[in-house]
């Protein structure tokens, strides 16, 4: 066996004379395609191609998967759009030389095969992938306000068809292994119990192939079926997204839909279009999201906690419904209530969570049984998380802890979910107030990605760390927050709601406030919004945190509610709901769209340069990412600090000077 | 070889949480749940890596493909690739006599530790075609010309396609175990009423257990899945009651779904080694594995066929000059509840035990309060393979937990068969 050393590679051949190529990132726990890694690439190509091995076959040296895609880091470093496409242009040269070889050329994958490492495997004559938990093969560059750049709008639709190529490239979704073989995205599913390495050797040896698309793909691909397509997926992408918002999809439907036979003018269409996407200040938002993501998720990865038993005391709307969700992602979950009737209304709706969100009935059976009616708090001893989501009176909540602190176990954590009373309140009725921690979850539990962690000076910090892991556990973003009236979300958020029921008060339409908050980018208008809360809710905010406009709001709002007006869940508020839908009526955009948004926000601006002039959280980029995954705050501004920074550049642009 | 006997010590088990057939987990192969329970053993004990002497394991159901499961499970965990495996059966015994023979060779020094385990599956069952056409497609592979081939085909007729499900009844009697015991309660006089006291006794006992985490280090999740799903907590004399005869439809029949084990889906596993070498790995020593005895009965004359338990716990007892109430663990598995108690009532018998057993006094009755005390098969269910390991796990564990004293094990089998064991502290 001869074997050759690069830096992010390795290769060498067997005695049959086949190429095992491994890419190993140097310094890096997880493959990225840097320019680094690509030129590297392309020696080994180019030695590969003059001395052409019986077959080659491209792995990972990594344990955790393929390849993650290209690295973003580098991306930021670009400014010039004719620069990045160029850089495009070299990743097809190389690429191309893959594909040209002229030897069966398999990609064998086990975990992830994203972004850039699936155009990467797309240029092998055959994919294989393992069939185990963690494999996933996609293109989410969409979700980055790009577009894929390697040669992936090309490949992907003459493999699969430009109907199943473009959804997956519009959707960003990223497919389990058996999901990416009946979509024809790769060719084989290695079974768990076989072996990824001897299936490409054999895949190798009878030189496998990729079979070509079908009558159907080849047929949705011809001139006339793409311009019925495009129509119709511009249709779908809008009631998804905004175009002024997010031009990205929109731009790769019209790539696709002008294409010409030409395969190079294709790369070419693909390398210009990336490279404009890629500078636009849309897509720089959104990778900042992105590592405001990678960075909330590492914080629920830093402590060796493994919750695996939840008990959660109080069936109403929140407590239910987070019991739900931790039971929905594997824990074993005790419901804790008065009686048995206060957690039958939890049950169902739990059932229904099940349902939606699982892909087999049992699947949902089992979820169903971890989802255990506690009544008399059998569960406690055994949990290793409480959450404690009771009505929000300080002196029920510490005669609960009392009772719950003896049983618990010395490790476990006590969490409370109020977003109203003081953590150093709550935690004076603790043998150890240093345990207690605020999980505040919002609703709907199950869409809203964000949890507040929240710590009083003295809680021990370790405690903290445990909330983010088990936040992590259940798929949720936490963010650490200082215990301070409204926290760090419904803070940001009061003001705003209070200068919408001000405008609302002036009479202003409340489909004009909602109307400049979506044009903002917002997913959600403010008074649509106070009805999705509940109106209730909304008032004890209002009362709780006070405020500029604070008692007319009150009062208002206390008027709705006495006459049995809560919002959605009574169907109606400042809307009248029908099927969960607010009826709106007729709203024409007027030129002072911008203008109301623009006052509109002020107050959320001004809360969130306060919030971080306090240090409620640790920076700046954790406020943007609390208020970007806890309020849906238009996630291509980057978040509202750093939408105000670049706002106030004298080269930005019209867009972005708008509010 | 050395010449003196070493004990063996019980280190612990884990399985899979047992569901139901058809349910969470009808997707999954018993190579599947093997490898999932095998890998929760490697992560409980720290195995990684580690060659294990044998890993002694088998299914009931088998598909032909699984005919090397026990070493293609060991391949998939995180044990070393050096470590041999044997695939083996014996019906229901099937992993407590894995972990009877491994033993033996862990005392007479041939190997320094083992894992016993065993999985089934009535979810994905091997389903094959007659005789008649199996034979015609061999013939078709090993046919050259077409002309070969096409006589191969000659006489088929569509009724060969009819496809033959795996049979559990006896294949000399052709009844089901339910129809042999439901004989065997007719016998001994076992009521419908003592049979369903048993069966809810088992479900309270197993739910009051997982309440108090009994069964936490002991279960991997699998699917998601924690507990076992056949449990139920809350069912009653006044729930069983209501519930139709199954085997003999009429008055006198006794047994019912309530008071039988349903067809269960899972897979368990026990790790068992010299004392050195769990010490030298700083691994807990639950129990020590001390006797084992397998008998057979001669049901087709007449005898009840799940009677062998009874037969060779008296067989064991004579060779270890033990009495029967001298445990303080009685874990016998209720495959029926009338198993479980006509087995009592036979120890309790002057007359079988002296003409069956040769005993001169009969071997009399147990503290009740001493049998089962975390539930059994009645609740948790009974994957077949798979309940041997999981009892012997279990008694380890009761014995740790008891810090000290004696359990005995009892196991019947299709075939007229029975296993018991004994583990001391």
């Amino acid at each position: 066996m001869q074997a050759a050393e690069y830096k992010h590679w390795k290769l060498s051949r067997d005695g049959d004379g086949i190429a095992w190529l491994l890419i190993d990132r140097a310094s890096e726990s997880t493959n990225t395609l840097s320019q680094d890694v690509i030129a590297e690439f392309d020696t080994i190509l180019d030695a590969l191609t003059s001395d052409t091995p019986r077959g080659l076959v491209i792995m990972s040296g990594k344990d955790n998967g393929f390849i993650a895609g290209a690295d973003i880091r580098e991306f930021e470093a670009f400014e010039d759009a004719a620069r990045v496409t160029e850089l495009v242009k070299q990743g097809h040269a190389v690429f191309a030389k893959l594909e040209k070889l002229k030897c069966p050329t398999v990609a064998a994958v086990s975990g992830f095969c994203v972004g850039g490492g699936y155009e990467l495997a797309l240029c092998c004559k055959y994919i294989m992938v393992l069939d185990v938990p963690g494999t996933r093969v996609g293109l989410p560059e969409i979700k980055l306000g790009i577009m894929p750049g390697l040669g992936g709008t090309v490949r992907l639709n003459e493999r699969v068809g430009g109907m199943k190529g473009m959804t997956a490239m519009l959707t960003g979704k990223l497919y389990r292994a058996k999901q990416a073989r009946a979509l024809g995205m790769v060719d084989e599913v290695v079974s768990r119990h076989s072996n990824l390495r001897w299936a490409a050797r054999r895949a190798v040896m009878q030189k496998r192939k990729f079979k070509g698309p079908s009558l159907v793909s080849r047929a949705v691909n011809s001139n006339l079926a793409r311009d019925t397509l495009a129509g119709q997926m511009v249709k779908q992408t809008s009631a998804k997204a905004n175009p002024k918002h997010y031009p990205g999809p929109f731009a790769l439907i019209d790539m696709w839909k002008e294409q010409k036979g030409d395969r190079a003018a294709k790369f070419n269409a693909e390398a210009e279009l990336f490279g404009s996407l890629l500078v636009s200040p849309e897509s720089r938002g959104l990778q900042r999201v992105f590592h405001l993501m990678e960075r909330l998720k590492r914080l629920g990865k830093n402590e060796d906690f493994k919750c695996r038993r939840v008990h959660v005391v109080g069936a109403g709307v929140m407590g239910g419904d987070i019991a739900a969700w931790c039971a929905l992602q594997g824990m074993e979950v005790t419901v804790q209530d008065r009686e048995m009737q206060y957690i039958e209304p939890a049950i169902k709706r739990a059932r229904e969570l099940f349902k939606r969100r699982t892909r087999s009935k049992h699947a949902a059976d089992a979820a169903a049984a971890r989802f255990l009616p506690d009544v008399d708090g059998k569960g406690v001893a055994r949990a290793d998380v409480v959450i404690e989501a009771i009505f929000e009176n300080a002196e029920a909540k510490q005669a609960l802890y009392k009772t719950l602190e003896p049983k618990m176990r010395d490790d476990a954590v006590l969490a409370t979910n109020t977003s109203a009373i003081p953590l150093e309140t709550l935690s004076t009725a603790l043998d150890k107030p240093s345990r207690l921690i605020g999980l505040h979850f919002f609703n709907p539990v199950a869409k809203m990605p964000l949890v507040e962690v929240v710590y009083a000076p003295d809680t021990d910090q370790q405690v903290v760390s445990r909330g983010n892991a088990f936040c992590g556990q259940i798929n949720r973003f936490p963010v650490p927050v200082k215990s301070n009236p409204g926290f760090l979300v419904n803070r940001v958020l009061a003001p705003y709601m209070l200068e919408a029921m001000k405008m609302y008060n002036e009479g202003m339409s409340k489909e004009a406030i909602d109307a400049a908050a979506l044009d903002f980018g917002m997913p959600m208008g403010p008074i649509e919004l106070a009805d999705t809360v509940g109106l209730d809710v909304g008032l004890s905010v209002v009362k709780n945190l006070g405020g500029d406009g604070a008692d007319a709001a009150a009062e208002v709002l206390g008027k709705m509610i006495d006459e049995g007006q809560l919002g959605k869940k009574s169907g109606n508020g400042f809307y009248t709901w029908v099927k969960a839908k607010p009826q709106k009526e007729e709203y024409e955009p007027d030129d002072k769209i911008e203008e109301r948004a623009s006052r509109l926000l002020k107050p959320f601006l001004d809360e969130c340069q306060a919030c971080s002039k306090d240090g409620i959280v640790e920076d700046d980029d954790l406020l943007d990412a609390g208020i970007i995954f806890g309020t849906g705050f238009a996630p291509f501004r980057g978040g509202p600090m750093h939408y105000l920074k670049t706002r106030d550049l004298p080269d930005s642009s019209s867009k972005e000077s708008a509010a | 070889m050395t010449n003196t006997l070493r004990p063996v010590a019980v280190v612990g088990g884990v399985r899979i949480p047992f569901c139901r057939s058809n349910t969470a987990y009808s997707d999954l192969s018993n190579l599947d749940m093997l490898s999932t329970t095998l890998n929760g053993l490697v992560d409980k004990y720290s195995l990684q890596g580690e060659k294990i002497d044998e890993t002694n394991a088998g299914a009931v159901i088998n598909h032909s493909r699984d005919w090397n499961v026990a070493r293609e499970a060991v391949l998939g965990t995180e044990l070393s690739p050096l470590s041999p495996a044997i695939t083996m059966q014996q019906a229901c015994g099937t992993s407590l006599q894995a972990a009877l023979v491994s033993s033996a060779k862990i005392a007479s020094g041939q190997i320094d530790c083992a894992i016993a385990a065993g999985a089934d599956t009535v979810s994905d069952v091997p389903i094959v075609f007659g005789k008649r056409f199996a034979r015609r497609l061999v013939g078709l592979g090993r046919a050259k010309s077409p002309m070969a081939k096409l006589k191969t085909l000659k006489g088929f007729g569509p009724g060969e396609l009819k496809p033959l499900p795996p049979s559990t009844n006896e294949p000399r009697t052709l009844l089901s175990m339910g129809q042999h015991c439901e004989l065997m309660a007719q016998h001994w006089g076992i009521t419908r009423q003592a049979q369903d006291e048993l069966a809810v006794q088992s479900h309270h006992k197993a739910a009051a257990a997982y309440n108090s985490g009994f069964f936490d280090d002991l279960i991997t999740p699998c699917e998601q899945v924690l507990r076992d799903n056949n449990m139920r907590p809350d069912t009653s004399m006044e729930a069983l009651s209501g519930l139709r005869q199954a085997y003999e439809k009429g008055e006198k029949g006794t047994l019912t779904a309530g008071n039988s084990t349903p067809l269960t889906d899972g897979a368990s596993s026990v790790l068992l080694a010299s004392e050195e070498w769990a010490r030298e790995r700083g691994l807990p020593i639950l129990a020590y594995l001390t006797h084992g005895q397998t008998s057979a009965v001669d049901f087709v004359s007449g005898e009840g066929l799940l009677m062998a338990p009874a037969v060779a716990m008296s067989e064991m007892l004579k060779r270890a000059n033990m009495q029967l109430q001298d445990f303080d663990f009685y874990e016998i598995h209720e495959a029926f509840a009338a198993q479980v108690l006509c087995t009592l009532a036979a120890w309790e018998s002057e007359e079988y035990c002296r003409d069956r057993l040769g005993r001169d006094e009969p071997m009399g009755s147990i503290d009740r309060s001493k049998l089962n005390v975390v539930g059994s098969s009645l609740a948790v269910g009974h994957p077949f393979a798979a309940t041997g390991a999981r009892i012997v796990a279990t008694l380890g564990k009761l014995l740790d937990q008891n810090a000290g004293g004696k359990g005995v094990i009892s196991v019947c089998t299709a075939g007229g068969m029975g296993l018991t064991a004994i583990l001391e502290r």
